[in-house]
């Protein structure tokens, strides 16, 4: 079950936004986090869409691909529905039964709510994990908040850090199936009993993994330092970060669109 | 001292690992204690010994990855010592270690073929060209843009080795490198690394376990308790008989030539050693003397048990992992026999793993039924409530097990599955203390940490921890890998000794030698599917093994050159048929020999 975690995963593919710098793209997708945020009108979300599934074709996403993405997050985007629904009481009441009141404007509200939250799932993916590589991105952080190493701000450092976490996202989890699939033969039972007892069947499952988590860091920084990694200083890159026009020109455009689809909100309050 | 440039000399070199705080009290025990060796440039070279003899340790000496508390390390001419030229002799000395998923940095292939020449700040037309050519050489251009993740265990072991050569070293060590790997891709991964130290002139050792892998070397050491004990040519090495002391054993087709010399009371030479063709011929001259007297040894008793009672049945079985096109295993039908070790033998990836899985109700079969029979009747997977009684009936030991161990004490994670099946305390001592002796635990180690045990002990431990259940059936896979020899012989044992009191045992293996030994019947998987079932005999037979196309075990194939040898001397000759341990094998040529050579004196 952990093996088809899809957060953070990288799609290999060719496209249009897979070449766009991710230095552009980090900065859309602060871009696209703040407008998301900011609208509220039907017709400024339904141009938001628009502008997401130009996006969505840009990367050459899948139908698939996107809805297993999307797919883990809908409880929760469902909860946030309800939890709005169940809370605005203001407009016409469509039902009323002892306390729960439902409105119509309650439910548009709701549903703005919760088609916000998967927009911003989506932007996540499409602009950054499903389009760049774990080191990739590590090196359009590194290279945005460099300015930061001035202040002795370990910029390098954690960059590096976040990407081989992203690395070994995939085989932790492929770990932890293993530890559980050994207990579950030796009798241990995650599904069933009570909640202390989940919880007590997880902490035997963590603990080997922890143990292992060390043991793989021990050997990936021998094998680190083996291939002569000494931070930052010095390296050079197979593939150099490189702003062209296209880029430049990319990143205008977006973020017109963004300012357009803020702007038409705001004139529609 | 001049230094030599053409050679890594190592001398009086110790080394101990730091100890954590609480320790402290104990002497810390020198991985590396007054070891001195020298490497010739250009050589093959093969380090040996026991796990835990330093081996790993001297590797890292010779990378500068560790630093020794005393001695001397020179490298072609550079001291290492010399804290300038330390940088130097890294960046011309790379390392291939044993687990191929903590060595990869990048998530793309490319990008971590590259991680190492950017360290070195290789500009950029060299560098994009140094991952490209490297990447040519393993034969892994074409999946240059894939997920690292997404490569096989052997296409992850070429990888690390085209990171190895975009640095473009002197020196590459393998650590183990091939311990992981089934045996066609460990051929695939030895040839191209052999073909690659030809073509860039490199300087190879390798440290392994495999004593058939270490004869394709120039030279070996053999390291124990952090000294060197051997150093020499692989036929003076294998001549002597201190092997086993330093866990070690003979390659398999030496212990049957040392065995005949034995049975017909003569005596091999190094250069008799030198090759497999020397070898032959020295054999059959001693089995051709007209005296040799027929062996006199005890007549085995094959306790054949007519095994024909189905413990459990396999029908139909066949399952798909989520988001794949192809079945993972394919209508697999197999009965196995109370009583009987089946093996189950197949290359990474056929579905071994995805059929075993099913046998404890871990995967609930979907299409198909594996059903079992107990005390309690016949139990179906299918059945959900039975579950518990299955797992109990059935015991799974997965790869690796001794890394899920994790309790305070050996004792109580033993006891893990007693507590989940609501076994009574004062029952559970005396069976833990029972599944602790059949694996071959002291009561010392129960009370340790398991943390704290050697590597061949914790998977004792681990395996302790499933058969104090006191299955009837008892499944392992790949019980003996990454051990030294002398530990793998010892897993082999306890598992002999289990079959004997009765277990079941099905065993899972890519070892195609130690199914044959191990094995009453085998089971081969191909692409999910039952390639054929039947006794190592049947299969490995010259005609069936070639239209199986599969590889014959070592000793067969060796002993099947000395039977063709000796027919050109007895042209009647009836040999017995093939045993597959090295030692009856031997018995079994020379009292054939000597029932064909008695029929010639009479006459």
């Amino acid at each position: 079950m952990f093996s088809k975690i899809s957060l953070g995963r990288y799609y290999p593919a060719h496209s249009f936004l897979h070449e766009t710098d991710p230095r552009v793209k980090t900065i859309l997708y602060g871009v696209y986090l703040v407008t998301v945020f900011m609208i509220r009108e039907p017709v400024s979300v339904a141009l938001l869409a628009g502008i997401v599934i130009l996006q969505l074709i840009l990367a050459k996403i899948t139908p698939g691909i996107l809805w297993s993405t999307v797919k883990p997050m809908l409880p929760l985007a469902l909860f946030i529905f309800i939890i709005n629904v169940l809370t605005i009481k203001q407009g016409d009441v469509l039902f009323s039964w002892k306390i729960i009141t439902i409105t119509g404007y309650g439910i548009g509200r709701a549903s703005i709510m919760a088609v916000r939250l998967i927009f911003l799932i989506i932007s996540t993916s499409v602009l950054l994990t499903l389009t760049t590589t774990p080191l990739k991105m590590s090196d359009a952080l590194e290279k945005l908040f460099a300015p930061l190493s001035l202040i002795k701000v370990p910029v390098h450092e954690m960059a590096m850090m976040m990407s081989i976490a992203l690395r070994f996202i995939p085989t932790l989890a492929a770990e932890t199936d293993k530890i559980m699939k050994a207990q579950q033969s030796r009798g241990a039972d995650y599904d069933t009993g009570s909640f202390i007892n989940k919880v007590r069947g997880y902490i035997t499952v963590l603990i080997p993994l922890f143990v292992s988590s060390f043991r793989r860091a021990d050997e990936l920084a021998v094998a680190m330092d083996a291939r002569c990694y000494s931070g930052g200083k010095g390296r050079t890159k197979l593939n150099p970060l490189n702003l062209t026009l296209r880029d430049v020109l990319t990143g205008i455009m977006f973020t017109l669109l963004a300012v357009l689809v803020v702007l038409v909100d705001l004139s529609l309050r | 001292m001049p230094e030599d440039p053409n050679s890594i000399v190592i001398k009086d070199v110790s080394f101990s690992y730091e100890i954590p705080e609480e320790d402290s009290g104990k002497a810390p025990r020198p991985a590396l204690d007054g070891i001195s060796i020298t490497i010739a440039k250009g050589s093959y070279t093969a380090i040996l010994g026991s796990n835990g003899s330093g081996k790993s340790t001297l590797a890292k000496i010779i990378d500068v990855l560790e630093v020794p508390d005393s001695g001397k390390v020179v490298i072609f001419g550079k001291d290492a010592g010399n804290d300038d030229l330390f940088w130097d002799i890294r960046s011309h000395c790379c390392c291939v270690f044993q687990n191929p998923d903590n060595q990869i940095v990048g998530t793309i292939v490319e990008e971590d073929v590259a991680f190492g020449p950017e360290n070195l700040g290789i500009p950029n037309p060299e560098l994009r060209q140094r991952v490209d050519q490297a990447l040519k050489d393993v034969g892994l251009y074409e999946l240059r843009h894939r997920e690292t993740t997404a490569l096989s265990g052997g296409q992850k072991q070429k990888l690390a080795i085209a990171g190895a050569l975009a640095m473009q070293p002197d020196i590459l060590i393998l650590d183990e490198s091939t311990a992981m790997l089934d045996p066609s891709s460990r051929d695939d991964f030895l040839a191209l690394v052999e073909k690659m130290r030809l073509e860039k002139g490199l300087t190879l050792i390798t440290i392994t376990h495999d004593m058939t892998e270490a004869l394709r070397c120039d030279k070996l050491i053999i390291v124990d308790k952090g000294k060197a004990v051997m150093e020499g040519r692989p036929e003076e090495i294998f001549m002597s008989d201190d092997l086993w002391k330093y866990g070690l054993k003979r390659p398999v087709k030496y212990i049957f030539a040392f065995e005949i010399a034995k049975l017909t009371g003569q005596r091999l030479t190094c250069d008799d050693l030198k090759s497999d063709e020397t070898l032959i011929s020295a054999l059959a001259d001693m089995l051709k003397k007209p005296d040799i007297k027929a062996p006199e040894a005890p007549e085995e008793k094959k306790a054949k048990t007519d095994r024909h009672e189905v413990i459990m049945s396999v029908k139909d079985l066949s399952y798909t992992y989520d988001g794949s096109d192809v079945k993972a295993i394919d209508n697999i039908n197999l009965d196995i026999m109370k009583g009987e070790v089946l093996g189950i033998v197949g290359e990474s990836g056929c579905g071994k793993t995805t059929l075993i899985s099913h046998m404890n109700a871990i995967f609930r079969p979907v299409s198909g039924d594996v059903t079992i029979s107990t005390k309690d009747g016949v139990l179906s997977c299918r059945n959900k409530k039975d579950t518990l009684k299955i797992r109990q009936n059935v015991g799974l030991v997965f790869q690796y097990p001794e890394y899920q161990l994790f309790e305070e004490t050996v004792y109580k994670d033993i006891a893990f599955g007693l507590r989940k099946m609501d076994v009574p305390k004062t029952e559970q001592k005396s069976l833990i203390r029972e599944a602790a002796y059949r694996v071959g635990l002291t009561e010392k180690e129960l009370d340790s940490s398991p943390f704290e045990l050697s590597g061949g002990q914790k998977r004792r431990a681990a395996m302790a921890g499933v058969l104090v259940m006191n299955p009837g059936i008892l499944v392992l896979d790949e019980p003996a890998s990454g051990l030294d020899p002398r530990g793998r012989q010892e897993m082999f044992t306890i598992i002999r000794c289990l079959r004997d009191s009765g277990t079941t045992v099905v065993l899972v293996s890519h070892n195609m030698d130690e199914a044959a030994v191990n094995c009453d019947r085998i089971c081969l998987i191909d692409g999910g599917k039952i390639k054929a079932v039947g006794t190592p005999a049947e299969l490995f037979s010259k005609e069936k093994a070639e239209e199986l196309n599969i590889q014959r075990p070592r000793i067969t194939r060796f002993s099947e050159r000395l039977r063709k040898e000796l027919e050109k001397v007895y042209p009647d000759i009836v040999f017995d048929g093939m045993e597959f341990e090295p030692e009856k094998e031997a018995l079994s040529v020379v009292k054939s020999v000597c029932r064909e050579a008695g029929k010639h004196n009479v006459q």
